[in-house]
């Protein structure tokens, strides 16, 4: 099933307060999360001189750049130059966003205004972000239909990433303990090596 | 006790961060590394026949090796980052002690290549990197498994403040640390420590500095 939503992080590796790097084919993100816990997925690139927003911090429900200090609220727009602090930034000064959602502990990113939510794998939570160089319809050929490693049931999703491989995110069922995770997550890198190893001979 | 020291040597940096963290006076003695070459010269190799930043002097003791400098600031200042508190503990930090030289020979290395042009085989050590930080990534999933972050114990201990430069520093060797979310969760948890400090491509976390205020903060744009 193709769905335009993107797997890019899960949630459990972005926590209140960060700003973090992800990538749709195309376009680089940042994804951060304000003080309140909300999720936001816009341009990788300050409206001023361009600077990596994923470089910058988070104050509140805001996100500053690092360069300068310009300040973005939780709608894109602009809400202080701390060089000019007695400006209204004009409204034109805005980042791009794009949709997104937290479902089954997956922050899955997609362009705005698009009908439909992302799949809800209930009963399954996010347990590891990995990636693997390869590209990604190999390996979502190659992983199609894996619903077990080491014992515990997973969905395994595929991110891909322009020129650099792909991200495997692997959802596991909830209540396993931290034996079987630990099995979970050597499996996990076995799996990884394979595929690899696959691609490189 | 004097630091031989170069500042944009992550092997110093480590040396002068443990010293910071654990509030130890250390005095700084600037090395000319870069461009003068001052580790190659009699004087310096007299002091370390082998040419290598950081060297620790204290009295009759020279120490020339970054572990063995960390754990001799732990032994004498704060005990606990020692990370001794039982068998298996102390045997994580010395695994984690060797550990760090492999970052140091791969994304260390691929580093010097990038940024002073050093030679090497730029691709095998952007490999070699990459494996490195895997293991690190892995490990450090397990820890947050057990409701940790740091390497060796529930606490940081010298095993982080030895893996973490060369780690961090690894973008300015082509190594994306993109894709590595508990090395950033790991890496976020030391630069907020007490007494954090930073060196050239380290920030300590911006969000605990104070506002930007009306001048332009200076800050190196990523050299990707
Ligand atoms: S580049 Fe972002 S504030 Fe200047």
């Amino acid at each position: 099933m193709s769905s335009i939503w993107i797997p890019v992080a899960l949630s459990q590796d972005i926590l209140s307060g960060m700003a973090i790097p992800a990538h749709l084919p195309g376009h680089d993100l940042v994804v951060w999360r304000s003080a309140s816990g909300r999720i936001a997925a816009w341009h990788d690139r300050c409206p001023h001189r361009g600077m990596r927003l994923s470089h910058g911090f988070v104050r509140g429900d805001f996100l500053s750049c690092i360069y300068h200090g310009w300040r973005y609220g939780e709608n894109g727009h602009c809400s202080k130059i701390p060089a000019h602090p007695d400006l209204v930034p004009p409204a034109a000064i805005k980042v791009p966003r794009f949709d997104v959602r937290e479902k089954s502990s997956v922050v899955w990113v997609a362009p705005t205004g698009q009908a439909g939510e992302p799949v809800d794998y209930r009963g399954f939570t996010g347990f590891r972000s990995l990636s693997v160089n390869a590209p990604a319809d190999l390996i979502a050929r190659a992983v199609e239909g894996e619903e077990r490693l080491a014992g515990c049931s997973v969905v395994l999703l595929v991110q891909a990433l322009q020129g650099r491989g792909c991200n495997l995110h692997v959802l596991a069922a909830e209540g396993y303990d931290t034996a079987q995770l630990d099995g979970l997550s050597l499996a996990i890198e076995v799996l990884r090596r394979r595929l690899e190893q696959a691609v490189a001979t | 006790m004097i630091l031989y020291d170069y500042v944009l040597s992550p092997s110093c940096y480590k040396v002068r961060l443990l010293a910071s963290l654990l509030v130890a006076g250390i005095d700084l003695r600037p090395v000319d590394f870069h461009p003068g070459a001052e580790h190659h010269s009699p004087e310096f190799r007299a002091l370390n026949p082998a040419g290598t930043i950081p060297v620790l002097k204290d009295a009759e003791l020279v120490l020339t090796e970054s572990g063995a400098i960390l754990t001799y600031l732990a032994a004498v200042n704060a005990h606990e980052w020692l990370g001794h508190d039982d068998p298996e503990m102390q045997a994580r930090v010395a695994n984690w002690l060797a550990f760090s030289q492999r970052l140091t020979a791969s994304a260390g290395a691929a580093r010097l290549h990038d940024m002073l042009g050093f030679s090497g085989d730029i691709d095998a050590l952007r490999v070699q990197a990459t494996d490195a930080l895997r293991e690190l990534e892995a490990a450090i999933h397990a820890r947050r498994r057990r409701g940790g972050i740091f390497l060796a114990a529930d606490r940081p201990t010298i095993a982080d403040i030895a893996c973490f430069p060369y780690a961090a520093l690894a973008p300015d060797g082509g190594v994306s640390l993109d894709s590595y979310p508990s090395i950033r969760l790991w890496m976020r948890a030391i630069r907020a420590l007490p007494g954090f400090i930073e060196m050239p491509g380290i920030h300590r976390l911006h969000e605990q500095m104070p506002e930007p205020g009306p001048m332009p903060d200076v800050v190196r744009k990523e050299s990707a």
